[in-house]
This record gives structure tokens, C-alpha cells and sequence, in this order.
């Protein structure tokens, strides 16, 4: 499973990948996750994502994500805001489960 | 309180949010954002050239010339990197080939400027035209330049190749006519009508600037940008793309004072909020963590253990999402308050001259004694400021978040958030 993280630079969304990395970890579940700015993030869907999630403090871009993941049929979710923390990976593995299912 | 921030999310989001992505402002944003690792590597020769320690200044002083060239041929001329890049983004919105819009931005930037001539040494285009102080023309010769290239493309005024001619090559043509326009157009304004658009532009926005540099010019964007967080609507992204064209004039005649060994004018570019205000992320929270570290409530105290180091980077999303401070009614006045009193108190220890005034970008995720102390050309003060600044917010955070343990444990959602972390 590929998850892409897009927040504002890449920052906070890379501490969220740990998080989501750890989760998936211990739980057995094979993932790649990567994070990127919101400049990069269209250039980044061409590499083959299962999944692109939004981080909660920029969605107010998510129109602008989901026309730019449309092209390439990657859903677009955004990442419930109690999820979005170093402790969050089990919240957001869980969502994603519930979209891609 | 729940009243309130159903208000803010009726009003005050839907209309910054909407202002900071349309298309122009984005396009300004993203074009601004990429000329940052410029800035922040140029000014870093500011420091080598000037450092902090007065026995090596004066041994480096013989060599600030060549020191500063990187500087100069960087930040110096920052506005024709960010008009190029602008440009590019604008182009690229209206899914125009971005390169030529980048370079037709550039070809109208540059035509504004009148060459000198210099009987030995040739012509020269003079640089102070093309550093930040020209920001705002550069803005504007970049929309003009894509305007008129989608206005070409639009109506279909472009040369069309025949089939087989290479994509690159066709590219490039559709962009003649355009070319074709923009440049005469200028050049017509400029050189011809005697129009100077710099001086035009510069008189146009220098109330706004001026305005920037006020104890309200800094209120306004803390009260905003936090506004939005306290929402979860990351504050300074969609306020900086508004406002972040005058924190680089400002800090632009700071860097070129600074550069001259004259005073530095401005209180209010950019570092003052990144290293001063925003301690530990927007809300100076900080502050709040470091107090967590202490809570009695454990899933306070288990969040400030994963929140510190982010924290001291000041990457805060996960404080303010998982404390949660976002929709918070408890620590939603502290999070106000706290970089309102610091900000203020800032601003006047600056005014008079208790620390230096920031002149220096150094990058965001910098622990703030690091980033203030460069920042102000190694001033030793700062460091001291910050500090304070850390206990203010610290102290006004304190009693909010005993109410909020108090709160949480008396809901018993501390050891049910907790559960469901585990």
C-alpha cells in the first residue's frame, strides 16, 4: 500500500509518516509512505500512489489536491485532525483502510 | 466559545482562505517559496562577512567585498529569481507552458529597467532594481507577461507548427507572439512615454510597507494567522501569501543597511515573527509543551515527550492537533494571547535598541535561540528575549492548562485518549 502525505512544506507530515510507519509496523502491514509539499505534490502523484492524504491544516487546498490527483485516479482524503500527531499512525491506518475497502 | 468558532469558521476562513488561493496570490507564493533557499544561503554570507565576534570581524574585514558577492548575486537580486518563478507558477496554473512564462516574466521585469552606460566598462543594469525592493514590479510584470500569454492562447494568436516538429520547439513559438507584445509594450512604457514604473510602483505600495513595520502592521497577522490555527487552518501559509511581498521589502532594507554598516530601519520582516513570536510554532507553543512535560494528566504528559523535539523545530501541528488546541476553548485565549504580549513586548525592547532588529533569514526549523541569535547578526540579547518570551507564554498558558487537566480528568478522557493511542 502507498500512502502520499501532502501538508504545507513537508514538514509536519514527515513526522506523521513515522507515525503511520510505526503503526504499520506493528501491526504487520506493508506500507510506503511519503511526504511532500504542496508545491511538489502533483509533480510527486506520477510515481503510483494508492492513496494521497491531506493533512488537516491545509484543507482548505483540498479542491485544488483532488484536481491534480483526478488525473492520475488517486483518491484524495484528509486526514482526521486527532490522527495528525506522532501518536496518530493507528487513527490514520485505520481511515485509510476505510476509504480503500 | 463554540459560537465563536462557528463564526470563524463561517466567516473569516471561507474568505482568507479563498483570498490566499486565488490564482495570482498562489502563483506569488509559490514563486516567493522558491527563491527561498536563495535568500537563505546568500544572507548566510551577511554572517560570514559580519560575524558576531568582534576579533574575527576584524581580521575578515579586508575580504567583505569578495565575501558578499554570493549575497549580492543571490538575495541582491532576488526579485528577478521570484519574477522568473512567479512567472513559471502562473503560466503553469493555467496550464501554460511554464518556461515560457517564466522567461517572458523576466524579459518584461528587466525591460522596466533602463541600462547605464559606463564608457570603459560597457552597459550595466543597475542591481538595486532588481533586489527585493523591486518585489512588488517584479509581482506585476509576471502577471502582465502570463496574462497576455494565455490572453494569446486564448484567442489562438500563437504560430502553430506542423505536426512532427518537436514539443520543445512548438513550445517556444507559442510564446513569440506573446513575446511579440510584451516587450514593445514595455519598452514603449519605459523608454519611450519616460514612464518609470519602478519609482510608480514603489510610492504605490510604500503605505503598505510602512504600514508593515507598525505595532498594528505586526498585530494584525499574529491575531490572523492564529485565528486561523485555532481552527486547524494552517495560519501562516494562507496569511504569508498575502503579506510575505512586504516582510521581504523590509527585510530587503534591512539586509542592504546592514550591508552598508548603517542602522537597521525595520522591526517587522519575517524573522521577527519565525523567531520571537512563533516559538516552538504559531501560539508560541512552546511554551505550553514544555509545561505539559510536567502535567499530571499522562496523556498530557505522554504527548509533550512527542511533541517537544518537533517543537523545538518548531513544527507544531502535532501539539496543536493532538494536545488538541484546535477548537479548544480552554487553551484557545492563551494561544491567542501569548504571542499577542510577547509580540509587543518584542517590538518595544527592538524600538529601543535593547536587541538588535532581525536583518538575516536562517532556516524556519532552527531552535529559536539559534535562529534569533543569527537572525540578528549574533546578538547575544536575543537569545535573552527568547527565553523571556518562552516563560511569558509559558506563564499565560499555565493556568489554562491546569483547567484543561482538571477538564480531562474529570471527564476521565485523559485515560480514554490514551486507550485509543495505544
Amino acid at each position: 500500500m502507498k500512502l502520499l502525505l501532502v501538508c504545507s512544506g513537508g514538514m509536519s507530515s514527515s513526522i506523521v509518516v513515522k507515525a503511520i510507519e510505526k503503526e504499520a509496523a506493528k501491526t504487520g502491514q506493508v506500507v510506503t509512505v511519503k511526504s511532500v509539499g504542496s508545491g511538489e505534490f502533483a509533480e510527486e502523484l506520477k510515481n503510483g500512489w494508492d492513496i494521497a492524504l491531506v493533512a488537516p491544516q491545509v484543507r482548505h487546498r483540498v479542491a485544488f489536491f483532488q484536481e491534480a490527483a483526478a488525473e492520475y485516479n488517486v483518491p484524495v482524503a484528509v486526514i482526521p485532525p486527532q490522527g495528525y500527531n506522532p501518536m496518530g499512525g493507528a487513527i490514520i491506518l485505520a481511515e485509510v483502510k476505510k476509504i480503500l475497502d | 466559545m463554540h459560537k465563536f468558532f462557528a463564526l470563524l469558521d463561517k466567516y473569516l476562513i471561507p474568505t482568507m482562505t479563498k483570498l490566499s488561493e486565488q490564482r495570482h496570490l498562489r502563483a506569488v507564493r509559490d514563486g516567493i517559496i522558491s527563491t527561498i533557499p536563495l535568500i537563505i544561503v546568500g544572507s548566510f554570507f551577511m554572517i560570514l562577512a559580519f560575524p558576531p565576534f568582534p576579533a574575527l570581524a576584524a581580521a575578515i574585514k579586508p575580504y567583505t567585498g569578495q565575501i558578499l558577492i554570493p549575497f549580492r548575486l543571490t538575495m541582491g537580486l532576488m526579485a528577478l529569481y521570484a519574477c522568473h518563478s512567479i512567472g513559471y507558477h502562473l503560466a503553469k496554473s493555467y496550464k501554460l507552458d511554464g518556461v515560457s512564462g517564466g522567461i517572458l516574466a523576466m524579459a518584461a521585469f528587466l525591460l522596466t529597467s533602463v541600462p547605464v552606460t559606463y564608457p570603459d566598462k560597457g552597459m550595466a543594469l543597475l542591481m538595486e532594481n532588481l533586489g527585493g525592493g523591486s518585489m512588488f514590479v517584479a509581482i506585476i510584470m509576471a502577471i502582465f507577461a502570463v496574462e497576455v500569454l494565455r490572453f494569446a492562447k486564448t484567442r489562438k494568436l500563437t504560430i502553430k507548427m506542423p505536426d512532427g516538429v518537436p514539443e520543445s520547439v512548438a513550445k517556444s513559438f507559442e510564446a513569440l507572439i506573446p513575446a511579440a507584445v510584451i516587450i514593445p509594450a514595455v519598452w514603449l512604457v519605459r523608454d519611450f512615454v519616460g514612464f518609470d514604473i519602478h519609482h510608480f510602483v514603489l510610492e504605490l505600495f510604500q503605505p503598505l510597507v510602512l504600514a508593515g513595520n507598525t505595532l498594528a502592521g505586526i498585530l494584525v497577522p499574529i491575531v490572523i494567522i492564529t485565528l486561523l490555527w485555532a481552527t486547524g487552518i494552517h495560519g501562516d501559509s494562507v496569511v504569508g501569501s498575502v503579506a510575505r511581498p512586504v516582510w521581504l521589502v523590509l527585510l530587503d532594507q534591512n539586509i542592504a543597511a546592514a550591508a552598508a554598516g548603517q542602522p537597521i530601519p525595520n522591526i517587522a520582516p519575517e524573522p521577527f515573527f519565525q523567531w520571537f513570536v512563533w516559538i516552538g510554532g504559531s501560539g508560541a507553543s512552546l511554551g505550553l509543551v514544555l509545561l505539559m512535560l510536567f502535567s499530571k494528566a499522562p496523556y498530557l504528559k505522554s504527548m509533550s515527550r512527542v511533541t517537544l523535539l518537533p517543537g523545538i523545530c518548531n513544527i507544531n501541528e502535532p501539539v496543536i492537533f493532538g494536545v488538541p488546541i484546535m477548537l479548544n476553548p480552554l487553551l484557545f485565549l492563551p494561544f491567542l494571547l501569548s504571542p499577542v504580549a510577547i509580540a509587543i513586548l518584542t517590538y518595544f525592547v527592538m524600538d529601543i535598541g535593547l536587541v538588535n532588529k532581525p536583518y538575516i533569514l536562517v532556516p524556519w526549523t532552527l531552535p529559536a535561540p539559534i535562529g534569533a541569535y543569527l537572525a540578528t547578526g549574533g546578538d547575544w540579547r536575543a537569545i535573552v528575549l527568547v527565553f523571556v518570551n518562552i516563560i511569558i507564554a509559558a506563564a499565560l498558558y499555565y493556568p489554562f492548562l491546569k483547567a484543561y487537566e482538571r477538564k480531562l480528568s474529570r471527564e476521565g478522557m485523559a485515560g480514554e485518549l490514551e486507550e485509543e493511542l495505544k
